[in-house]
């Protein structure tokens, strides 16, 4: 199975297609060592005060279907290896999200010989969204943020795959 | 007043045996390290007073008095992985926060025709802490569940050691968002405990006030996770939405929807004027109101009732077996509730919502978090009646200034945390929460019931991973 899901994982990237509509987000969370104070304002932006699905956002089951991967927590080393799958299994293009202070190596707070490293040392960061834990509001803004960014040109990351593959008939 | 009693290592079991026996409960255990050497202690409850039983443990190993209370199972298990310290009798020592390959260390062995296992997590489908769940099920009959945490150890408890004790306070405060307050709390009252110190009636009552608060966005969240465990949809946003009101609540009250920030040691941190006092209660009452229309609507609604009766049953004798705490032991019919007979807090005359007729299933859970909101309400009502004032905790006897105990009634439960303090500093700091306390209870509560169920029973809980991975 995992030799067909590379396979097709390739030729989406090498086939170099734009997002048709990109008008839409897939993220998948992974919660890397948090105090759960991010998953519970992650939580929140699905609610009816924020709703972040109308703008296309959603939170998805397997990092397979998912755009972005954001992370919560400053890494354990106990996560450091399931963090590392979730990534791997995404396909290109996709973009990391640090979620919240902890993520961002900020006023991490335990013991070092317990964490993994700074999540930015270990997975190529995208997206920083600070906050202790960050409002839904702070959530939301960044995440719009980067969608407009997608949006908007076919310079980004998101939009056009990066020229790995031989493009040659 | 917290007072400690060392005991031989040979003794050691027969003086926790009769302590129970004269009904004390066990309430935690922890390692310290002095010099090299280990010591062992317990805590162990009565209604009013709490004591400590310790042992030293030269050669690395004491009895265990799991056979006496196996609520310590955890506590022992985790002593022996983060710290190497043996149980004697304790047969099998499984792995609990050590993560090891080999299956016979960790998980617990079933054979039979049909059984295979189904692994989950630790990363789970939805926004949901990291943890992983090992059932062993015939079908979609669950027969058992292992539950491996520690994913997201970050060991807060070692390195807070030497600091002072307001620096401590950060990493008790940092282990969970959810019981933020609840778990500074308990720090706060076990360090004012070993110094001798009682809170005055307005840091009584600010930190009470705090605590309901957190217990309103939680038992809120609760009962939309459980809407949410078996696809309610209307349930869980509505549900969702108020949990955020009452955040917003906090917010404006106390510039933190978590309440970050509003414990201090032997000192109140926040204060709220006559018209920010006025405020808030009037929009809780407005909360009050829109709550009792949304929980009437859940009552009758079919398709959500039709899922809960009979599901995740964790009984009274089971309860009482596991030392399950909180909202979970008093939907099973155990009336233990620490808000019940408090002097260190503001609820005098406090009495705990109890059900008719409980029998300790999903939903039972889920009208007792109803029936407690209640209280919380009113609770809230009254203690805001008047502007809060920081207050101050006071010197009012002599302590020992190296042991302390604090506990206090989470959302979760009883949450217990103890202080050893030496020169000033924080030696040792043990967390032993709600959540903590209660992880057993749900893999018992799963055994026997169907695969699907689980997120709902799982829920039913809503325990924190991170007050257990501290």
């Amino acid at each position: 199975m995992f030799v067909l899901l590379r396979q097709l994982s390739t030729i989406r990237r090498d086939a170099g297609l734009t997002r048709g509509r990109p008008v839409s987000l897939a993220i998948r969370h992974v919660d890397a060592g948090s105090c759960n104070g991010c998953e519970h304002e992650l939580g929140a932006v699905s609610n009816p005060f924020h709703d972040l699905q109308r703008f296309g956002l959603d939170i998805v089951a397997s990092p397979r279907h998912a755009d972005i991967l954001l992370v919560t927590g400053a890494v354990t080393t106990r996560m450091a290896g399931p963090l590392r799958t979730a990534y791997d299994a995404m396909p290109d293009p996709r973009l990391v999200a640090g979620l919240g202070d902890c993520a961002l190596a900020l006023n991490v707070l335990g013991a070092d010989s317990e964490f993994a490293g700074r999540l930015e040392d270990l997975l190529p960061v995208d997206i920083r969204i600070p906050g202790c834990p960050p409002t839904p509001d702070a959530i939301a803004e960044h995440l719009l943020a980067a969608l407009a960014r997608d949006t908007r040109s076919g310079a980004d990351q998101l939009s056009t795959p990066p020229v790995t593959s031989n493009s040659a008939p | 007043m917290s007072t400690q009693q060392h005991v031989a290592p040979k003794a050691f079991c027969a003086a926790v045996s009769q302590a129970l026996d004269a009904g004390e409960r066990f309430g935690g255990g922890w390692v310290s390290t002095r010099e090299g050497a280990l010591t062992w202690s317990v805590l162990l409850v009565a209604p009013v007073e709490t004591r400590v039983i310790s042992c030293q443990a030269p050669r690395g190993s004491v009895d265990s008095i799991v056979e006496l209370a196996e609520a310590a199972a955890w506590d022992e298990r985790e002593a022996h992985d983060l710290y190497g310290l043996d149980f004697a009798g304790h047969s099998p020592l499984r792995a609990l926060a050590t993560h090891t390959a080999d299956p016979d260390r960790w998980m617990t062995p079933v054979s039979g025709d049909g059984v295979h296992q189904v692994a989950v997590g630790p990363i789970h489908a939805g926004v949901i802490e990291s943890g992983h769940f090992r059932f062993h099920v015939v079908g979609e009959r669950i027969l058992a569940m292992d539950t491996r945490l520690f994913y997201k150890h970050r060991g807060l408890e070692r390195a807070c050691e030497g600091h002072d004790v307001d620096g401590a306070l950060r990493y008790a405060h940092r282990a969970c968002a959810a019981c933020a307050v609840a778990n500074t709390t308990a720090y706060a009252q076990a360090v004012e405990d070993a110094r001798g110190l009682s809170a005055d009636r307005d840091l009584r009552v600010a930190r009470t006030v705090l605590l309901e608060l957190e217990r309103l966005y939680n038992h809120l969240h609760d009962i939309g996770a459980i809407c949410a465990g078996v696809g309610y949809a209307p349930g869980t946003m509505a549900f969702a939405a108020l949990k955020d009101r009452a955040q917003q609540i906090n917010a404006n009250a106390f510039a933190h929807r978590f309440l970050f920030g509003t414990v201090a040691v032997a000192s109140g941190a926040v204060e709220l004027d006559q018209s920010a006092t006025a405020d808030t209660r009037a929009a809780l009452r407005e909360l009050h109101t829109d709550t009792a229309a949304a929980w009437r609507d859940l009552e009758f609604a079919g398709s959500l009732q039709a899922r809960l009766d009979g599901v995740g049953i964790l009984d009274e004798h089971d309860a009482r077996r596991l030392g399950t705490v909180g909202p979970a032991a008093r939907a099973a019919g155990i009336a233990d509730d620490l808000r019940q007979g408090d002097t260190r807090l503001a609820y005098d005359g406090f009495t705990a919502a109890a059900l008719d007729a409980a029998t300790g299933d999903v939903a039972d859970r889920l009208r007792l978090r109803a029936a407690e909101l209640d209280t919380t309400y009113e609770l809230l009502e009254d203690l805001l009646g008047r502007p809060l004032a920081r207050g101050a905790a006071l010197a009012d006897r002599h302590a020992s200034e190296e042991l302390g105990v604090g506990r206090v009634e989470s959302p979760r439960g009883a949450t217990t945390c103890i202080v050893e303090l030496h020169d000033e500093r924080v030696a040792r700091l043990h967390l032993r929460t709600a959540s903590y306390a209660n992880w057993p209870s749900v893999a018992h509560a799963t055994a026997g019931n169907l695969l699907p169920d689980f997120p709902l029973i799982n829920k039913s809980f809503e325990l924190c991973y991170a007050c257990v991975d501290r």
